[in-house]
């Protein structure tokens, strides 16, 4: 395999790195919205957020993939393969993270709730100053070992032509009649970002404990 | 340690002669001798960690002895003819086979109804033929009053219901021997008494047991024989009449102080 | 919009046919899986230290690649070392070395956390070798790990997806080739989503009930 090569499979591994974290960005957040959502029992909106969840939980990224790509345009929004992809990837763990940060919330003492209401803070101060500094932490430790499930799903987005670790890897593959020494350059990459991610998750549970993994 | 050499008295089932056990650097086991003869109960009294359940596992193998030798029926356990060669794993089962267990905490397979734990062995170890098994595992479940529970699971029986079935497993297998170990210390007081009158039964209808057990009342009616250990030793051994009422070395009075008193 | 679904609709045969190679692929791999998965679990709780490390740094190097990865090894890699597997084989062969890692994990789990009393009984009953544990061990792991097993298997329905990109024809397979020659893709995809969050309700029902059967047998 040529330095060339090799370079490109970096490269793939960077945009592999860099639609992960959109996708990261997107979905950590958004997950926060729904399981407050799911938390408060929101009217309407909580019962919504569980059949998406559940959906999402079943439905292969690939096929979501597939589904932003070709459809959001037929409703006349222009869509890259890129958006398409961190759209995937950040609704799909949005989901995920829902799970997490919502059984943080359950395993919050209604106490120190009650405390915080009793010395009149508003729910948005009560949510800024209590409950989220604690929730972060408690929650850490599941949200890493969910992105690196996400890294691990997101040779998904392949599919519409983003060339990521994987798409670079069969590209190679495919000019040099080799396919062999690309891919385990490519399974070597991914060892690597993974293993990188499972030391995050061990550290954020020695720092903040398990309790976030639990979900 | 010279190893005896020559068959032992016909009548005798169990036979162990200068068992030795350490784990690491403590001596549990320090030199212990001890039969039990056909039809016979034997009673092993003992503080603990004397080495009682040591001594029991040793005799079946659980535990694997550092010194000494045990005989089964005049035949070897856990060493070939000739005390040299150890046993292979499949000769192993087939001895441990021969002789039955007891345990504390019953021990019952959770995964199999109460008749599934009594013929699994005896099935699939003995390879006995099925409808034999199950006829006779019936029969005991009715010596143990236990008819009306034989598709139920292990976890929805009382304690003395479990260690019922746990006899019944054990006998199931026709065993040469019955080891129990502490059959009711797992069990609260008012369900002792439904186990040891089953022991009592067997022992009266001339099984050969060796039982290690704080049930005094069970020793002192019942045993052929008691055995006191102690730090890994046989401090006394006797008659349970002579023993309860007149015991002839200073750490059986302390012990029976304790035990019995209390 | 009901068109379109009209189009997916007359198509049906098609959908039905990728969702059957998913089932028997998810079925067949989750299968072999599962009894690989069993041998590496008794290599992972081997009394030999140096087989308990080395089955274990493979195990936990098999969960760091990514199923696509490894399709394409299947796929792409072996012919380079003499092995020409269809697309379809090469998919259902990641399939199952990519979960035997997973199953066996499982399995260890479930298996350092059952009590040992069990095991005991059976050893001082003369069960030994492989009668030890298809009889006494791996009931007890099955039963108590179906929650674990079920979602594995929901993992393994959602990864049959990937093999699209080796042209596998499952269910994302033919839903896609129905959207490219009508250009239907929302009623396409939507259809496959739908048959996919059914699936993985069929599997949630199946441990229901295997847990109903196992909170008895514990
Ligand atoms: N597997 C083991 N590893 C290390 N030490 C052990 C092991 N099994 C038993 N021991 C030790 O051996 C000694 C005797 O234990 P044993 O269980 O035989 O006593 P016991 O007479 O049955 O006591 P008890 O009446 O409490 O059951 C104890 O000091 C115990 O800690
Ligand atoms: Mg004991």
């Amino acid at each position: 395999m040529t330095t060339a090569a090799f370079l490109s499979l970096l490269q793939g591994a960077g945009v592999t790195l860099v639609l992960s974290g959109a996708g990261i960005a997107l979905g950590v957040p958004l997950g926060l919205l729904l399981g407050l959502i799911r938390w408060g029992r929101v009217p309407v909106l909580s019962p919504i957020v569980m059949v998406y969840v559940s959906l999402l939980r079943s439905t292969p990224a690939v096929t979501l993939c597939l589904l932003i790509f070709f459809a959001i345009p037929t409703m006349g929004i222009d869509i890259g393969p890129w958006t398409a992809s961190v759209l995937t990837l950040g609704l799909n763990t949005a989901a995920f993270n829902c799970e997490i940060w919502r059984s943080g919330l359950n395993n919050f003492s209604p106490d120190q709730l009650e405390a915080a209401r009793s010395f009149g803070m508003t729910p948005a101060l009560r949510f800024r100053r209590i409950i989220f500094p604690q929730l972060w932490r408690a929650c850490l430790p599941g949200l890493v070992n969910e992105m690196t499930l996400l890294i691990k799903s997101s040779p998904a987005i392949a599919v519409v032509g983003v060339v990521e670790i994987t798409r670079a890897a069969t590209r190679i593959g495919a000019q040099t009649y080799d396919p062999l020494p690309p891919m385990l350059v490519a399974t070597g990459i991914y060892i690597v970002l993974i293993v990188v991610f499972v030391g995050l998750q061990r550290l954020t549970e020695r720092l903040y404990g398990q309790a976030g993994a639990a979900a | 340690m010279v190893e005896h050499v020559g068959s032992t008295n016909p009548e005798c089932v169990l036979d162990i002669r200068g068992l030795t056990k350490s784990f690491g650097t403590n001596v549990v086991l320090d030199g212990v001798s001890l039969t039990v003869e056909r039809g016979k109960t034997v009673c092993l009294l003992g503080p603990s960690g004397s080495g009682k359940s040591t001594l029991l596992r040793c005799v079946n193998f659980l535990e694997k002895p550092d010194q000494g030798s045990i005989y089964l029926s005049g035949r070897r356990i856990g060493m070939r003819e000739g005390g040299v060669i150890p046993m292979s794993t499949s000769e192993l089962a087939q001895a441990r086979a021969r002789i039955g267990m007891v345990f504390q905490h019953f021990n019952l397979w959770p995964h199999l109804t109460v008749l599934q734990n009594l013929i699994e062995a005896p099935i699939h170890v003995q390879r006995r033929s099925r409808d034999e098994v199950v006829a006779e595992a019936e029969m005991l479940l009715e010596r143990v009053g236990l008819t009306d529970k034989k598709d139920v699971f292990p976890n929805r029986l009382s304690g003395g219901q479990k260690q019922r079935v746990g006899i019944a497993r054990a006998l199931a297998m026709k065993p040469e021997l019955l080891l129990f170990d502490e059959p009711t210390s797992a069990l609260d007081p008012e369900l002792v008494g439904e186990v040891v009158a089953v022991m009592k039964t067997l022992a009266e209808g001339g099984s050969t047991m060796l039982v290690v057990t704080h049930e005094m009342g069970f020793a002192r009616e019942t045993a052929n024989e008691v055995v006191l250990m102690d730090g890994g030793r046989v401090v006394e051994k006797g008659q349970p009449s002579e023993f309860f009422t007149n015991p002839k070395t200073d750490r059986a009075r302390q012990f029976l102080q304790r035990y019995v008193s209390a | 919009m009901t068109r379109d679904f009209g189009v997916v609709w007359e198509h049906a045969d098609r959908l039905v046919e990728g969702l059957l190679n998913t089932i028997i692929l998810t079925l067949v791999g989750a299968s072999l899986a599962l009894l690989i998965g069993s041998l590496v679990a008794i290599l992972l709780m081997s009394s030999s230290r140096p087989v308990r490390l080395i089955s274990q740094g493979i195990v936990d190097l098999m969960r760091c690649i990514p199923f696509l990865m490894l399709a394409y090894l299947a796929y792409y890699g072996l012919p380079s070392l003499g092995l020409n597997l269809d697309n379809w084989t090469a998919g259902l062969f990641a399939i199952v070395v990519y979960n035997t890692a997973y199953m066996a994990e499982i399995m260890r789990s479930i298996w350092i956390g059952l009590g040992r009393e069990s095991i005991e009984a059976a050893t001082a009953f003369g069960f030994r070798g492989p009668r030890l544990y298809t009889r006494i061990i791996f009931p007890q792991i099955f039963l108590a790990a179906s929650p674990m097993i079920g979602n594995q298997l929901i993992q393994i329905i959602k990864d049959t997806a990937f093999l699209t990109i080796i042209a596998v024809p499952e269910l994302t397979h033919a839903a896609s080739s129905i959207q490219s020659q009508y250009f239907v893709p929302f009623a396409a995809f939507i259809a496959a989503v739908l048959i996919y969050w059914a699936l993985c309700m069929l599997v949630e029902a199946g441990v229901f009930v295997v847990e109903r059967l196992a909170e008895v047998r514990r």
